[in-house]
This record gives C-alpha cells, structure tokens and sequence, in this order.
C-alpha cells in the first residue's frame, strides 16, 4: 500500500518500521526532524511537509501524543484536511479523546473525506514486534481499505462497527479497567500488609485463581517488588488517560465513580513527586495514605 | 459448601461426624459413612480437629463460645479449623476464646463455589501457628488443590481472603462502569468484551462475570448480591480496624447497596452492571 505516516515517537516508530519491513511504500513525516534518521536508515522516505506526506498516497495514519498534535497536524493549513486525496483514508491511531475524534471527523466529512479512528492496545516493543491489538471504528469500506496496513501493523484488528469515537471508548475504556485493576491491587495490599501477610503470598492467591491474567500479574509484581522506577506507563501518562475516560464519559451522561478514585489517586501521586514513575506506584501512594511509608 | 467437603473428608478415610442445625442436610453423608452428632458437644467430644463452616460471624461466635459449644467441649490441644468467611474481629475473639480453652484456632477460608468444594478444588489460605496447620494440612489437601499459608496469625488468612474478594467486586465495578461507557457510544457490549478478555484481563474474573453482564443472566445465580453485601461490609470492617482507606471498594459497597435497594438483591452479582446502566440513564 501506498501509505504516509506522521508522528515517529516511541509507537510510532516501530509502527513505520512493521510497515516498512511488510513491504509497503511509506512515506515518513514528524514534527521534529531529527526522529526520522533511523527509518531513513532502513528505507523510509522522509517528507519534509505534511503535504508531502499526504501526495499521491492511498492511506495516512497519524500517530501522535495528544489532542493539541491531532488537531494541528490535522486541521492546520497544508494539514491533512488539505492535503489528503479525494480517495485516500485517514487513520488517526493514538488515544485522543472521544472529542477531538469527532470535531475531526466532521470536519474532513465536510470536505468529503474518509476517516477512521484506530488506537492501539499495547506499549512499544509490541508495536516494534506487530503484536498490538488495533481497536477500529469509522465507515466499512474504509475499514475494509486499510486492511492491509493493519494486518502488517498488528495480531488482531477489532472492528468497533460504528463511529470512530466508539473505537476510542473501546480503547479508553479498557485503560480504564487497567486503572482500575491497579488502584484496587494497590488497597488490597495495604490491607494484607496491616494484617502480617507478606505481599508475594496474597499475590499468589490473587494471581494464581480468578485473576491469572497480565494486567494482575504484571502490575502486582511491580507493586509488591516497589519497583516504579523503570516506567513501561507513567503516572503522568496514566493521568491523561483516565481524564480522557471521564471526559468522554461525561460527554455521554456516565457517571464513572471509580475512574475518579484513580484519578485523585494518580493526582496525589504526582503532588508526591512519583509523576514520572510507573502508574503502579498507586500501591505506595494507597501505603501513604494508610499510614505504612 | 459444607456438603461437598465433608463427602471430601470422608473420602480420605478420616472417621467424621458431623452436625448440622438442619438434621436432613446430613443425611447423604451419613448413608457414605458418617455420624451425625445430634449436639455440637458431640461433635466435639473426642476430636483431634473440627471443622466449622458456617455463613456468618454471629453464628460461629455462638456455636464456639455457647454452654455446651466448641470451647465447653473440644478436648485440650484440639484444632477448630475455621473454614467459613468471617470477619477479623470475629477470628480474633474466637482466636482468644480457643487459647483461654486451651484449644488452637487455623482460619482457613476458601476460595471457590460448591462445586469446586465436591471435587476437592477449592483454593484454601491458612492462618494459625506454624505446627497446627501442619496437623490439619492432609484434610486440607483433601479439600483443596492448594493451600496457601497466611502467617502465623489466624486473622492474617481472613485478611488475603477478603482483600480477594475485594479485588474481584472493584473488578466487577470497573467492568460495570466501562460496558455502559462503551454503549453509550453505540459498541455492542460483546465487543467490548472480546478486547478485554482477549488482552489484560484473559482471567476467570472478567470472563465469567463479564460474559453474564453481556447476556444478562443475571438470575442464574452464583453468589448473589447480598453475600456480596455481607463480604464487602467484612472488608470495610477490616480496613477500619486495620486504618486502611479503600476508596475503590466504598464504591463497590455502595452500589451493592444500590442494587439491594432497586430490588436485585438475590440476583448474581454481575447484575452491578444493571445497577450502574440505571446511573447512566440506560433501560437495563
């Protein structure tokens, strides 16, 4: 496929290399220039503009940080609004909020063009390995047409079959539950610590029976070792998130009473200092509060 | 529960007796070999263990610390193994009670429903002296396919014991809370359940409760609403004995009750999904 990609961070870059690597013809952009040498190194074409990024391509995914990078490299003059072919798709595959995906939606539906929103469930390393689970929602056909860059992109491709924002509730929904899980470890294990039990032997019985899953298994281990300071997602990271579920559920009339639990939980942790640690630092912030450190 | 791991007792070769409020609960057991003891003193009398399973801390304060009950009649040096979720406070006065008896108390509760209980697979945590638990250890690998051992305090068995009941209502919650997220931006809720049990929750925990929130089966009934209720206001006790705010799980007590309010109190648990729909707005 002939395919543009903009924004080369730490997803992004092992997303390009996946497609550069399944043979398609791929066109690189970031903001910042110096990010680009390595795929150059490998066989990207770097374009120097947005514009150049979109010409003559037949799909261009951004991958970028936030809502203020989506909006601009989107709707910014000689944007992608601007630059994209009639009959190309746009993929937006970042966690951006569920408003920003429609203001972009509208607003490229206005000029005729086709968008899809498509975020990502897995940190880097799985990106570099084309092991995420790509979580899609927009038009059939359009789905349809990047088939063949997600299949190289991810293991799995799910089809949220309706809007683009329903695939970001999908995708912040499921970093929700994650939040979750770890603000719940972290108050389970403050209790068992105040009772004498070493944390590894409740950690073997929540892992070993209903919770024998990923999510528990690596964020209890982190939590029962303290160790925050190699963070795989920070605090800080963790935070934008959660908001972004609150916002998106206030957007739709959900009250979410446990994403504000995490979420003044994540706060308190950065009033610590422990901003940039791993979000599972929870489990020190909940010993704080129980009076344990 | 109580049925399933006796008949496991029994089936070790162990000489039982057994005793129950209700004399036609026993009768199966009897007809496989046991006793049935028509007094907790005769339950007791003579035993090197016994085993309570009861369903709340009033009872087993009462059978244990009545005339005629497990402290009166219990030889010295015998073990109660006390099976049954109790509250800390509770395993503490009883813990008291043996040792002024000169009786040893294993808390041991169990993880698992009564089907687990009849093939032997329950998950079991223990807490008592080191020694004691060694004593009663052949029943429980009779019962159990594995104990895991809490400290040397009995209290510290109940404490992993709630904590893990509090970890499976919070995720519970958390799944409640996202499906009506999800729907309320048009995603059919099987979906969202395919990427979350595909990816970091591919555990029994969010497969089973999540897939009867999907289907709303909810009066197919594994543990309904009001043990939950019970087992939730056993870990607030906890915390607050213990000093331990637990945001999250005020949460899940809180929509327990809410559930218990709007009528589906003997429904399965997962009807919390039902519970937060009605937060939202949404029909069911």
């Amino acid at each position: 496929m002939r395919i543009g990609f903009i924004g080369v961070g730490r997803m992004g870059q092992g997303m390009s290399a996946r497609l550069l690597s399944g043979g398609h013809d791929l066109l690189v952009y970031n903001r910042t220039p110096g990010k680009t040498a390595d795929l150059e190194k490998a066989g990207a074409k770097v374009a120097p503009t947005i514009a150049d990024v979109c010409r003559d391509r037949e799909l261009v995914i951004s991958m970028v940080a936030d809502d203020a990078a989506l909006m601009d490299v989107t709707l910014a003059p000689d944007g992608v609004r601007d630059s994209l072919p009639k009959d190309a798709v746009y993929a937006a595959m970042g966690t951006h909020s569920a408003t920003a995906i429609q203001t972009i939606a509208a607003a490229l539906a206005k000029k005729g063009l086709t968008f899809v929103a498509a975020p990502v469930l897995g940190r880097p390393d799985a990106a570099a390995a084309g092991q995420i689970v790509i979580v899609s929602g927009g038009p059939a056909d359009a789905l349809k047409r990047c088939e063949p860059a997600f299949n190289t992109l991810g293991r799995k491709t799910m089809e949220a079959s309706g809007a683009p924002e329903a695939a970001i509730a999908i995708k912040l929904a499921n970093n929700f539950v994650l939040g979750c899980a770890v603000e719940t470890m972290a108050e389970a294990f403050a209790l068992v610590r105040k009772y004498g039990v070493n944390p590894q032997v409740f950690y073997d019985v929540m892992t070993e029976g209903l919770f024998a899953a990923p999510a528990y298994k690596v964020y209890g281990k982190l939590i029962v070792d303290a160790s925050y300071d190699k963070p795989g997602f920070t605090v800080k990271l963790g935070l934008k998130d959660i908001k972004l579920a609150l916002a998106a559920a206030e957007l739709v009339g959900v009250p979410l009473p446990s994403g504000s639990v995490v979420r003044d939980r994540l706060i308190g942790a950065i009033a610590h200092g422990d901003g940039d640690k791993d979000w599972a630092v929870l489990g020190r912030e909940q010993a704080r509060a129980s009076g344990l450190e | 529960m109580g049925r399933g791991m006796a008949q496991r007792i029994l089936s070790g070769g162990h000489e039982l007796r057994i005793h129950d409020v209700v004399r036609a609960a026993g009768e199966g057991l009897v007809s496989a070999g046991a006793q049935f003891a028509d007094t907790v003193a005769d339950a007791c009398s003579g035993r090197d263990v016994v085993v309570t399973m009861l369903v709340e801390d009033a009872q087993v304060l009462d059978v244990a610390q009545r005339a005629g009950g497990l402290c009166d009649s219990l030889p010295k040096g015998a073990i109660h193994l006390a099976m049954g979720t109790y509250g800390v406070a509770a395993i503490r006065a009883l813990g008291e009670a043996h040792a002024k008896a000169g009786q040893i108390l294993v808390a041991a509760p169990v993880l698992g429903r009564p089907d687990l209980a009849a093939s032997g697979q329950l998950g079991i945590v223990s807490g008592g002296p080191a020694d004691a638990v060694a004593r009663v250890a052949p029943l429980l690998d009779l019962m159990g396919r594995k104990t895991f051992h809490a400290g040397d305090m009995p209290e510290s068995a109940t404490a992993i014991k709630l904590a893990n009941n509090m970890v499976l209502g919070c995720a519970m919650i958390a799944m409640a809370e996202s499906f009506s997220l999800v729907r309320k931006f048009g995603v059919a809720p099987q979906l969202f359940y395919d990427v979350m049990t595909e990816g970091l929750f591919s555990s029994t925990a969010y497969k089973g409760y999540g897939k009867t929130m999907v289907d709303q089966t909810y009066d197919n009934v594994g543990s309904p609403i009001t043990v939950g209720l019970k087992d939730a206001n056993l870990i607030a006790a906890a915390a607050d004995l213990g000093r331990v705010p637990m945001p999250m799980h005020n949460i899940y007590r809180d929509r327990l009750l809410g559930a218990v309010a709007h009528g589906d109190g003997d429904r399965d648990q997962a009807v919390l999904a039902r519970e937060q729909a009605r937060a939202c707005g949404l029909d069911s």
